[in-house]
């Protein structure tokens, strides 16, 4: 037979257990192969030319975002997470263009320009209701390894995609927004004015020969 | 009657479908497009999270009109041989209200709903020429997000902007 004190007793153990499970994150999503996506750059995205002809090396890249889980980037219905870390997808996407392009160095000591990138923001950022917004921000010291000069050089990369129901659907809609503004930002960078007058003023000095054929872009 | 009913209603189906074929076989007016983020003019109280929404979904916009074979992001370079076939869009938000729920809810017709003005320029990248200018005003409920605000902006300088080139170009 339970006595008024121990029913009072059993409920708020009861209320507090109650409270805890609400407040511990027991729907927190997991990386699992099903909510898991992978983003790559479509196709390789082709730099401007330069005056010069430049060697490039991506020394490093370091993520600033300042996200405790930078390979989440949709949290509700189960989340959606990505395969690999924000700075590898990033350094990949970077590395693909201008080996395609053939202005990446085989390492760092025969490069012309080194470039260090500074991750800001990888993923969905806040939007409207209506569909998700896609940003992926980065800057980039460009530096003259002989003459130690340096340049920063920002970039941003946008991308607007339709929200979903199905959760399908969501995942393949995130999937391609995410990989558009990664597309858009690599193209920012490389297509920028911003590097184009950063590798102007950082080889006018060195013993870079000007490019001998096809008239330069802009 | 009921045969001639029909015989205008096919008629007004092939005319709408040759319209909508028209629309997608044009090809674009310019070869880049450009549009840079919004300044706002002093007392303007958005969050700098809205510039960075209204620029992409302008971005998105241009894209679906198709008005530019190529929307370019901030800032990239452009061939000198495409500038004069290329345009940018600048523009400044110049009065933002937040609204009231309590208002819009008691009187309704536009009373007391959120509102953002913005001018808006299209200017020709190898000189700056003025191509048009826009004045762009956008009224939705209070209790909506401000980014969809900007969702329904980028709609309307698109729509303003094909309004007024579209002539020119022709």
């Amino acid at each position: 037979m339970f006595f008024p004190n121990q029913l009072v007793r059993w409920c708020s153990s009861a209320l507090l257990v109650c409270a805890l499970s609400a407040l511990s994150p027991a729907d927190e999503p997991k990386p699992k192969p099903e909510n898991t996506i992978s983003v790559h750059l479509a196709e390789p995205v082709a730099p401007q030319k330069f005056a010069a002809p430049v060697k490039f090396w991506i020394s490093d890249v370091t993520d600033r975002s300042g996200n405790p889980q930078p390979m989440l980037v949709y949290k509700e219905r189960g989340g959606i997470f990505l395969d690999r870390q924000p700075t590898v997808i990033v350094r990949e996407a970077l590395e693909q263009s201008l080996k395609a392009a053939n202005l990446l160095a085989a390492d760092a000591t025969s490069a012309d320009l080194t470039i260090r990138i500074y991750l800001f923001h990888f993923g969905l950022a806040e939007g409207s209701m209506l569909d998700f917004f896609g940003k992926v921000e980065f800057s980039a010291m460009v530096k003259n390894a002989k003459t130690g000069d340096s340049q920063e050089v920002k970039a941003t990369g946008t991308s607007i995609a339709k929200s979903a129901i199905k959760k399908k659907n969501l995942q393949k809609n995130v999937e391609e927004d995410v990989e558009e503004s990664l597309q858009d930002a690599v193209r920012n960078f490389l297509r920028g004015q911003q590097l184009k007058d950063a590798v102007k003023e950082l080889t006018k000095n060195s013993d870079v020969a000007p490019a001998p054929a096809e008239s330069p872009k802009q | 009657m009921g045969k001639r009913i029909g015989i205008l209603m096919v008629f007004l189906l092939l005319a709408w479908l040759d319209a909508g074929a028209k629309e997608k076989d044009a090809a674009p007016l310019y070869k880049t497009a450009e549009a840079k983020h919004f300044t706002q003019v002093e007392g303007v109280e958005l969050t700098p999270a809205f510039g960075d929404y209204f620029y992409a979904e302008l971005r998105a916009e241009l894209k679906k009109s198709k008005m530019a074979a190529d929307v370019i992001g901030e800032g990239e370079a452009v061939d000198d041989a495409d500038a004069a076939q290329s345009i940018v869009v600048v523009g400044t938000i110049t009065e933002y209200k937040k609204g009231n729920v309590v208002t819009s809810s008691l009187i309704g017709f536009g009373v007391g709903a959120r509102s953002l003005k913005m001018d808006a320029d299209v200017q020709r990248r190898s000189d700056k020429k003025n191509l048009c200018t826009m004045h762009i005003h956008v009224k939705i409920e209070p209790r909506w997000d401000e980014k969809t605000m900007a969702k329904f902006a980028a709609q309307q300088v698109v729509k303003d902007m094909k309004k007024d080139l579209k002539p020119q170009a022709q």
